[in-house]
């Protein structure tokens, strides 16, 4: 991984001798080197296009260039300010001014149009060419950003902004001659396109033409609201956009807390992440620590299935999971034995709520008095790319979260403190925005993955379209495979939300193997195992004619409850029975999809793309090796699974339980806490008690691929014949 | 239920033991001097056999009450409840030397037929109509839902006209500002491109309006299609190309829509009918087989004690 360092370029800018490394363009040199050169098309953090030409520079030859994507070249002899350039620039801007509504909307709010104050420093007033005279209107659909097409200069910072930046690829350029602006998707209002509104286009633009609407719901209620210059004070500001910040006033506020105050609690569903400033604060689960069991004696004439609460010491479940921490959406995890936490300053928690919007993952109360930063998604957003920041929170991360991350994946389990000291220093946290590809398959492989944060969807490219192999959570890691077997990549890795990766590199990773055996043995059984798995599914799609299936999603269950509609008279007693075996919550609605004269009726399909593994802000839901849906001990009960499945196959259990008193602390009183439920086959019975309830042979709990085949030859003319 | 190959064994047993009470019953009645009579030793036989059958017939309704106890599994007992119902009956006609007797006798003798045939009539629904259903009503939905899925397209129809009306009367400017741009980026006269720019179309968006209140509302909010036109699929038909035809063509798919929601809900109603008919026979059979159970124990009791 290791690569050259660059060769210097010796030239001269406005005489001054500079020395910057092979590939900087005229303006980075420039900057470096403290000579300014105005700009409106370019920003520090987007790739230059060179389409405002206001930064142009005499380099000695017939035209002037474009100083953001020129690139210096040996002895270079550059001349940023002669009255030639200012007068190109001067000519450049007054035409830009010319169609430019002076004062645009961002001047009158906040005066820092940058072309206006480009304009007023270059002592431009009336513009000597006419306005264009066909206007591009406004677009007001978006409830919070304002598009004025008329102030738009078509720098294209927006675009960027939004495609190469956010890939969300919602703007893109359209129209040509003076028609020529910025499109939502297919020129769509903005409201009706498929913007999410991250405001990354806002922030880029250099004028009025993307402005922040003031509107009830990005601000936060209470707290002391900070300005922009008491917010770039604190450290983590330092480098922020002093723009975004007045644009966004409301968006961050400063939280007082007294020991004891609860600051979020599990399971409810919020928009906003903590930083915390001063004091400490004590992170945990109130859920109770046990899994759903449902248990009834198969013997017996008259045994009922019953649910009940079971910790891990009472009743362990074959390939019950051994991880001793749970992922929590913070910088730290929860043992657990002991499922509680302390967080001090400079730890953020409720990252994955504010910019997933997933379920608080745990309780979080105040330990000590303190002081927290609250703060909204795109404040969040901006810090995360600011290098002060990120820096930060690398620290505290290396500091004092990589030990227990790599401890609570019990592969890593042995590894030694000398160990994780080596790696301390040497890993790297990678983000990743949602649909970004981490690694594709067939490129070479050079590290090893662990998720810090999101859910990472691992795919392989199939003819007709790709085959999920897995969804991977916190804890999780891949790209082991290919660096054990010194192939290419097998298959692609992509972000399914925001992510956070650990990545390791290979040299390390290999030092790793070769230290501890006991790892690589480890590794190299996940690895065969994920490749027998991989290979068995492959071989059952192969046999089937998959297209039909797969848009119903048929194809992905492992196993259905089936009722022929041609016995079922509907008299519901699969429903009832179901209802019956689990304490009156059934986990089955008799209505779904129909194939032929058959209705896969909505119960766990236990799919082999388990989408409701997707979002748990606790990862508690997983599957066997079997691929049978489990349920870990450590479910708040959100509710996230159940809406993510599909289906609708997943039901919340409620339980009684004795809950803290608000209003007397100390005192227990009774309350109910649900618990994410689906189909357990009945698995204490020889058969399911909906198939076995059903008068009319119609109920049938069935493989799919055995099912379907056999129904497709029957049905095949060829077969009829 | 439907009643097929897999019924043999049941076919074949309940077969097989009719022909050997027949084989029975030929010589006995035959050979008794006063003609067979129920207080004979066979008499007693059959008319016990008889009233055993009928009674595992009617367990299958506590069997249905609690459907997770593991006591055989619920097919096998509609399975016995079915052949052992029915042949229950002809040895009870054994019993009583085809007699209906007096009295008590004769009672639980009607309520039985009427049984039987509530039975047969009920066995003979729940083959069919199942195939009916399944046929014919693609949309089909929980039976305890229709009233809710009813509400949902009463919803759906009111937000597609309101749409549909939004689009004649309000959006017009919008339109025709897009018009104008075109025309004007293609280089044509202002004033002309105004005076091509639609017209409000109020009169067609009232009509539309009055359909919704006065046709699809009143029928989709009702259960049934008696006494509404949209209920007949081919006045329904006339009625929605009536639409087409007052309606601009961009908003045809909306009125596709509507037709939608009207043939959902003739769906749902027939639903409704098959339903009631699939399980309406209940009503008798259940009281009547629970009425003949009772009567045939209190019988049982009076015939050994007197």
């Amino acid at each position: 991984m290791s690569s050259k360092p660059a060769p210097e370029i010796q030239l001269t800018i406005d005489g001054r001798p500079v020395s910057v490394p092979a590939g900087t363009t005229i303006f980075d040199a420039a900057r470096i080197n403290g000579i300014p050169i105005p700009t409106l098309c370019h920003q520090q953090n987007e790739n230059p296009v060179g389409v405002c030409r206001v930064c142009v520079v005499d380099v000695g030859q017939r035209v002037y260039a474009a100083s953001c994507i020129r690139q210096v070249e040996p002895g270079m002899t550059v001349k940023t300010s002669t009255e030639q350039v200012q007068a190109a620039r001067h000519t450049l801007i007054e035409l830009l001014m010319s169609d430019h509504p002076a004062p645009c909307a961002r001047q009158q709010h906040s005066g820092d149009c940058e072309l206006e104050r480009l304009a007023e420093a270059a002592a431009i007033g009336q513009p000597r060419f006419p306005r264009r005279a066909t206007p591009r209107g406004k677009d007001d659909s978006s409830a919070v950003i304002a598009v004025d097409h008329e102030s738009c200069i078509l720098c294209d910072r927006c675009i960027r902004g939004c495609d190469d930046i956010r890939h969300n690829w919602v703007l893109a350029r359209r129209g040509k001659g003076y028609q020529a602006g910025v499109a939502f998707d297919n020129n769509l209002p903005m409201a009706e396109s498929s913007c999410v509104s991250c405001g990354e286009c806002m922030v880029s633009c250099p004028t009025g033409a993307l402005t922040n609407k003031r509107v009830v719901g990005t601000e936060l209620g209470q707290g002391d609201v900070l300005d922009p210059t008491e917010l770039l004070h604190l450290p983590i500001f330092q480098n922020v956009s002093g723009t975004f910040l007045e644009l966004n006033q409301k968006a961050v506020v400063k939280r007082h807390y007294r020991a004891g105050d609860i600051i979020c609690r599990e399971g409810e569903f919020g928009s906003t992440a903590f930083y915390i400033l001063e004091g400490k604060a004590e992170v945990f689960l109130s859920s109770p620590m046990a899994h759903v069991r449902t248990e009834g004696s198969s013997k017996g004439f008259f045994s009922r299935l019953k649910s009940m609460l079971a910790p891990r010491q009472q009743h362990s479940r074959s390939e019950e999971s051994n991880r001793p921490f749970i992922p929590i959406d913070a910088s730290v995890d929860l043992p657990y034995d002991s499922p509680i936490a302390e967080l001090g300053p400079g730890d953020l928690f409720g990252e994955m709520t504010c910019m997933s919007y997933y379920p608080r993952s745990a309780t979080v109360r105040a330990k000590t008095d303190g002081v927290m930063l609250e703060m909204l998604r795109n404040v969040l957003d901006i810090l995360q790319r600011n290098k002060t920041f990120r820096a930060q929170l690398e620290r505290t991360y290396r500091t004092r979260a990589l030990d227990s991350h790599l401890r609570s994946v019990p592969i890593f389990a042995s590894l030694t403190k000398n160990f994780i000291d080596h790696l301390r220093d040497r890993v790297e946290l990678v983000r990743f925005s949602p649909g970004q590809v981490i690694c594709r398959q067939g490129e070479p492989a050079d590290s090893f993955y662990l998720i810090r944060i999101g859910f990472v969807k691992v795919s392989e490219e199939r003819p007709g379209g790709d085959l999920i192999l897995a969804y991977l959570a916190r804890g999780g890691y891949f790209g082991e495979i290919a660096l054990l077997s010194g192939s290419p990549r097998t298959a692609t890795c992509t972000a399914l939300d925001h992510v956070e990766v650990v990545r390791i590199l290979r040299e390390d990773f290999e030092l790793m193997l070769e230290r501890f055996p006991e790892v690589r043995a480890s590794l190299e059984k996940v690895a065969h195992e994920r490749l027998e798995e991989n290979r068995r599914r492959i071989t059952q799609i192969q046999n089937l004619p998959v297209d039909q299936f797969l848009a119903n999603g048929l194809m992905e269950a492992q196993s259905l409850l089936v009722l022929d509609l041609d016995r079922c008279t509907r008299c519901d007693q699969c429903v009832r029975a179901c209802a019956d075996a689990h304490d009156g919550v059934s986990r089955l609605v008799r209505e779904g999809l129909r194939f032929d004269k058959y209705l896969v009726a909505t119960s766990c399909r236990q799919c082999r793309d388990p989408l409701c593994m997707v979002g748990c802000p606790v990862g508690s839901i997983r599957r066997r090796n079997t691929l049978e849906v489990i349920i870990e001990d450590w479910c708040i009960g959100c509710g996230l699974c159940a809406n993510n499945c599909p289906y609708g196959n997943i039901n919340l259990h409620p339980f009684p339980v004795e809950l803290d008193d608000p209003d007397h602390p100390g005192r227990m009183i009774a309350g109910t806490r649900v618990k994410a439920t689906s189909c357990d086959l009945c698995h204490d019975h020889a058969e399911p008690s909906c198939v076995y309830a059903c008068p009319h042979d119609a109920a049938h709990r069935v493989n799919p691929p055995e099912f379907f085949a056999g129904l497709l030859k029957q049905s095949s003319p060829l077969n009829r014949s | 239920m439907l009643i097929d190959q897999t019924h043999r064994k049941w076919f074949l047993g309940s077969v097989v033991g009719l022909a050997l009470a027949t084989v029975v019953y030929v010589p006995y009645s035959l050979n008794s001097p006063q003609g067979p009579k129920g207080s004979s030793v066979l008499g007693l036989i059959y008319g016990s056999v008889g009233f055993a059958f009928m009674l595992f017939a009617g367990l299958l309704g506590l069997r249905k009450k609690f459907p997770v106890w593991r006591v055989g599994r619920a097919q096998t007992w509609m399975r016995g409840h079915l052949w052992l119902g029915l042949v229950s009956f002809p040895l009870i006609l054994f019993h009583g030397g085809f007699h209906f007797g007096t009295q008590l006798t004769r009672v639980l003798m009607w309520l039985f037929v009427f049984v039987f045939a509530s039975g047969l009539l009920g066995a003979a629904l729940q083959h069919f109509i199942p195939r009916i259903h399944t046929a014919q009503l693609p949309m089909e939905t929980i039976y305890e839902q229709i009233d809710r899925v009813r509400g949902q397209l009463a919803q759906e129809a009111t937000r597609l006209v309101d749409q549909c009306c939004a689009t004649l009367e309000g959006e017009v400017s919008g339109a025709s500002e897009r018009q104008r741009a075109v025309a004007a980026s293609a280089g044509a006269n202002w004033d002309v491109t105004v005076a091509s720019g639609l017209q409000a179309d109020e009169p067609t968006s009232n009509e539309l309006r009055q359909f919704l209140l006065t046709e699809m509302l009143p029928y989709l909010e009702k259960a049934g299609p008696r006494g509404v036109r949209l209920g007949t699929a081919a006045q329904a038909q006339a009625m929605f190309r009536h639409l087409r035809v007052l309606l601009p063509p961009n908003l045809h798919s909306q009125v596709d829509d509507l037709e939608n929601i009207c043939l959902e809900k003739r769906q749902l109603d027939k639903q409704n009918r098959l339903h009631r008919i699939l399980h309406g026979w209940l009503l008798v059979h259940i009281p009547l087989s629970y009425a003949v159970l009772l009567l045939g124990a209190w019988h049982a009791v009076v015939a050994i004690r007197f």
